[in-house]
């Protein structure tokens, strides 16, 4: 996902850019450079099929007695023999040092190198260094070097020296490690240098300056010379590979002469002589040891075989220190998680498990912010976008990303919304801890670095149109040139984020076993509540016998004692009569109560307008007996129970008719609204209607507003008000039956508005859904 | 009430409980209803009782009666079951059989008619209510309606 700098491409406009030195193909000049001499010979017979035009110059031979001719008019025996051992013992490009003797004399005083590339054998030649010294010397030098090396204890101490080791065996006026980042825009992060000689260190140069096949070139082949800047380059006679056809590939020759840009390059850095060795780990370009002269400098083949260790051991302390820093970061990540999972086990949440580590998870990841992101709930740790935020990151990394692991390090500039809280997000790593919805991610958030970048002149002002036309020129000038770079974070390691895979696989683990705990313990609460509404029937049905004989028995001793005339024998059994009766009314709505989840229907679509109208017509009656108004607004349809429903509406009514206030007019108003999810975030559905039901009655403190819903809670004594209280429990179970909420505000005196809430079917919100809700109960 | 004292009709009770014997006795004598109510506790006892075997062997112990009022729910051999051998018996089929329950199911209701009831009766807790039903149901099926003759058999 990380977005490399938009290049500046030529255009009409005249605005080019080293990008475009991309294109050029550098591993085939089809020249060398003059210092030296290369033979190319094809592989079999070693025929000698080209040579570089300056033979003559060299080695007082013509080119025309070398070329297409065997190998043996032109080196003597033993040479020969040696050559054919190397090439026998060698078989990658690599070069092998050789001594070669020309048959004519001449050539003391060059090394030489023999190397194999694209079917030929390439056979180079070149000055010896004044460092040369033989094994033994060569042998000292080198493992002090790596001493030294391997005495670094930190990264930046080890590129130091190797960077001073460098210099020490090559002599250059500057050495500098230099270090890519993922964009290939480069650091340097170390340097050893000349007094007289402009420092680099902490400079960064953009990814054109070493543009991507040179990159490519440094990676195969991992040391670069050029002794003389000005050299005046010499052709290879023919440059022409014999079975192909085609120019010969020089991609693995030291000699090799290198492209007219770079040297342009580095004529405006002043520099005459330069050599550069790639660090590699692995198959990775990580950085070079870039060595600059002021003057012509040629570094021998003993002295660069030297330099080539000191970047492999660099390499290699790299890896070292590198794993070592993976290494104990997952030792840091396993005790956190260790933490972690028996904080969970014993707080039995995964949330405030994670809130209460979230120092050490936050430090873990190096991030400032920790989101757990889901429908049923988001829990924020530390520094975070605000969740109305977080939702639309979620959902554009969704898009972004498809359900796989997001990352970047510069959010705002791929979602541009980002910029606005930037110094919180500009880093994001979004791990999803579930495919399927109910969605959830874990999101961790690094901060705006507002980096103050040194760049090695101004990287967006390269080029300029060089002399001769169309051709490129690299900027001239190379002043250390300044931009703060905005809405980048820190990026991701991939160890960091290996560590938030380990994170998300125990928060699964630890959402999965409890999801399996709440079934199981809703399996076992379904099981029982389903005995228990048994129970309640059963027991319901068998308490009416012996109460039909106690009412019996009351009644005929009633008409008994009432003809006798005795008035307090009377009350006694009028007591016992009454109480009977209202036993049994306990019991029928005990019963009924209890039936409710047996004898449900399934939902369907109903008209709650229809309903009320039902409703009304049955308690015309009582309406008018109460001289009341009741008012409906339209209402929606809905998926529900309609004789359920119609019971709940039945209930409501009858309560707001029945607890009328005595000193005004009953007035009842129905009325519906459509519901934010809100409070029924765990709910599935998107959209609710809230019926309310509110009357100008007699009302009741508030605080009773959850236990009128009770089964048998009843604000009044049975004298004042009949009833058993199981109505509103009865509204309550069946509402939840359908997936809503039930609710009242009340205030004594002042009546009570009831409201019960329903999911809406999907996909409904046309003109006959009712207003949204403002605020509350209007 | 046309009934004379010497033909008081009989009236088979098959119910399993006293309370409920002692109340129903109550309700007739409340409801001035002069008949001869004679009560089995379950179904094995109302088929001796119909059949005059067992416990009714003896002469004069089990006069035919008129009506039987049935608690559909007895142990052993239970109402409904009793009902199935009386409608299948040439003997006994017109006998009208009133069916006493509590349960006020539409179901139970529906099935009790099925295997041939002649009348459902809830039995009421409120005394008014019972005597006033069991009046009503005593006019209905000792004057009101008219029922083939026992001894006239085919």
């Amino acid at each position: 996902m990380q977005d490399g700098r938009v290049p500046v491409e030529p255009d009409g406009s005249g605005v080019v850019d080293l990008t475009s030195c991309d294109r050029e193909p550098i591993h085939v000049p089809g020249a060398i450079q003059p210092h030296g001499l290369l033979f190319a010979c094809a592989e079999g017979d070693f025929r000698i099929i080209s040579v570089s035009a300056n033979l003559p110059a060299l080695l007082d031979l013509d080119p025309k007695d070398v070329v297409d001719r065997p190998i043996e008019v032109t080196f003597d025996e033993a040479s020969l023999g040696r050559f054919r051992l190397a090439l026998r013992q060698s078989e990658g490009p690599s070069g092998v040092p050789i001594l070669m003797q020309f048959r004519g004399g001449g050539g003391a005083g060059l090394d030489s190198v023999v190397h194999r590339h694209d079917g030929l054998v390439f056979l180079e030649f070149e000055p010896r260094g004044d460092e040369s010294e033989g094994a033994h010397a060569f042998f000292r030098r080198t493992s002090g070097a790596i001493r030294r090396l391997q005495a670094a204890r930190t990264l930046a101490d080890a590129c130091a020296a190797a960077a001073r080791e460098v210099r020490n065996i090559t002599g250059f006026d500057r050495v500098k490690v230099y270090r890519f980042a993922s964009d290939f825009s480069g650091e340097v992060i170390a340097e050893s240098r000349d007094d007289g000689i402009e420092s680099f260190l902490g400079l960064h140069f953009p990814p054109s300056d070493i543009p991507a096949q040179a990159r490519a070139l440094y990676t195969l082949n991992p040391i670069r010379i050029i002794p003389d800047i000005d050299y005046r380059p010499t052709p290879m006679v023919p440059n022409r590979h014999p079975t192909t056809g085609r120019p010969i590939d020089l991609s693995f020759a030291v000699l090799r002469s290198v492209s007219p840009i770079h040297l342009e390059y580095m004529r405006n850095m002043g520099i005459r002589g330069t050599m550069s060795i790639s660090i590699l780990r692995g198959d990775r370009l990580w950085g070079l040891i870039a060595c600059h002269n002021r003057l012509p400098r040629h570094v021998g083949h003993d002295a660069r075989q030297a330099c080539e260790m000191v970047a492999q051991v660099l390499a290699w302390q790299i890896g070292v220190m590198e794993e070592d820093a993976v290494t104990r970061h997952s030792l840091k990540g396993k005790a956190i998680q260790r933490r972690l999972l028996s904080d969970i086990e014993e707080l039995r949440d995964h949330r405030a498990g994670l809130i209460g580590n979230s120092e050490a998870l936050l430090d873990l990841m190096g991030a400032s912010g920790l989101c757990l992101y889901g429908r049923d709930g988001v829990t924020t740790i530390g520094r975070t976008p605000p969740i109305a935020a977080i939702e639309r990151i979620v959902n554009w990394t969704i898009r972004a990303d498809g359900a796989e692991l997001f990352q970047t390090d510069r959010l705002p500039l791929l979602f541009p919304e980002a910029a606005e809280y930037a110094d919180v997000a500009s880093g994001v790593l979004a791990v999803p801890l579930s495919r399927s919805p109910p969605r959830r991610v874990m999101l961790w958030f690094r901060p705006e670095v507002t980096q103050t970048v040194r760049w090695g002149g101004n990287p967006e002002k390269p080029v300029e149109p060089g002399p001769d036309g169309g051709r490129l020129q690299p900027r001239k000038s190379f002043a250390a040139w300044t931009e703060e770079s905005r809405g980048r974070a820190v990026p991701w390691l991939p160890h960091e984020i290996v560590a938030a895979v380990e994170l998300r696989e125990l928060v699964i683990d630890v959402i999965l076993r409890k999801a399996e705990e709440l079934e199981s313990v809703n399996v076992q609460l379904a099981r029982s509540n389903e005995e228990l509404e048994s129970f309640a029937y059963v027991a319901s049905h068998d308490l009416k016998e012996p109460l039909r004989h106690i009412e019996a028995f009351a009644g005929l001793l009633g008409e008994t004692i009432r003809g006798t005339g005795d008035a307090r024998l009377g009350a006694m059994v009028g007591g016992i009569e009454s109480s009977s009766r209202r036993l049994r009314n306990l019991i029928n709505d005990l019963a009924e109560f209890s039936r409710l989840g047996r004898h449900a229907q399934p939902l369907a679509p109903a008209a709650l307008d229809e309903i009320v109208r039902e409703v009304m017509d049955d308690m015309r009656q009582r309406i008018e007996e109460s001289r009341a108004t009741v008012s409906c607004e339209p209402l929606p349809t809905v998926e529900c129970d309609r004789n359920q429903m119609r019971q709940v509406l039945q209930n409501l009514l009858s309560n707001a008719l029945k607890y009328r206030h005595p000193g005004r007019p009953c007035e009842i108003r129905i009325f519906a609204r459509t519901d934010t999810v809100g409070e029924h975030r765990d709910a599935d559905a998107d959209a609710f209607v809230r019926v309310f039901v509110a009357d100008n009655g007699i009302g009741f403190d508030p605080k009773y507003a959850e236990q009128v819903f009770e089964p048998f809670q009843r604000l009044h004594g049975p004298d004042e008000y009949e009833g058993s209280g199981i109505g509103l429990a009865i509204c309550r179970k069946i509402i939840q039956r359908h997936g809503g909420k039930v609710g009242v505000e009340a205030a004594p005196d002042e009546g009570a508005t009831f409201w019960f809430s329903l999911p809406l079917p999907a996909g409904r919100d046309g003109p006959s859904a009712p207003p949204a809700m403002t605020s509350g109960v209007d | 009430m046309t009934t004379r004292e010497a033909a008081s009709p009989t009236v088979l009770v098959a119910e399993d409980h006293n309370h409920d014997k002692f109340i129903l006795q109550e309700v007739f004598s409340r409801a001035g209803i002069r008949a001869d109510l004679r009560f089995v506790s379950d179904g094995e006892q109302m088929l001796d009782y119909l059949y005059r075997r067992g416990a009714f062997a003896a002469p004069g112990t089990a006069p035919p009666p008129s009506l039987v009022l049935l608690d559909l729910n007895m142990p052993r051999l239970d109402g409904r079951k009793v009902i199935r051998f009386v409608r299948a018996d040439e003997t006994l089929r017109h006998l009208p059989v009133i069916a006493l329950s509590t349960s006020e199911s539409p179901k139970h209701i529906t099935e009790a008619y099925a295997i041939g009831i002649n009348a459902y009766l809830i039995k009421p807790a409120n005394i008014p209510d019972y005597v006033a039903k069991i009046s009503s149901l005593w006019d209905f099926w000792m004057s009101a309606a008219s029922l083939p003759s026992m001894e006239v058999r085919p």
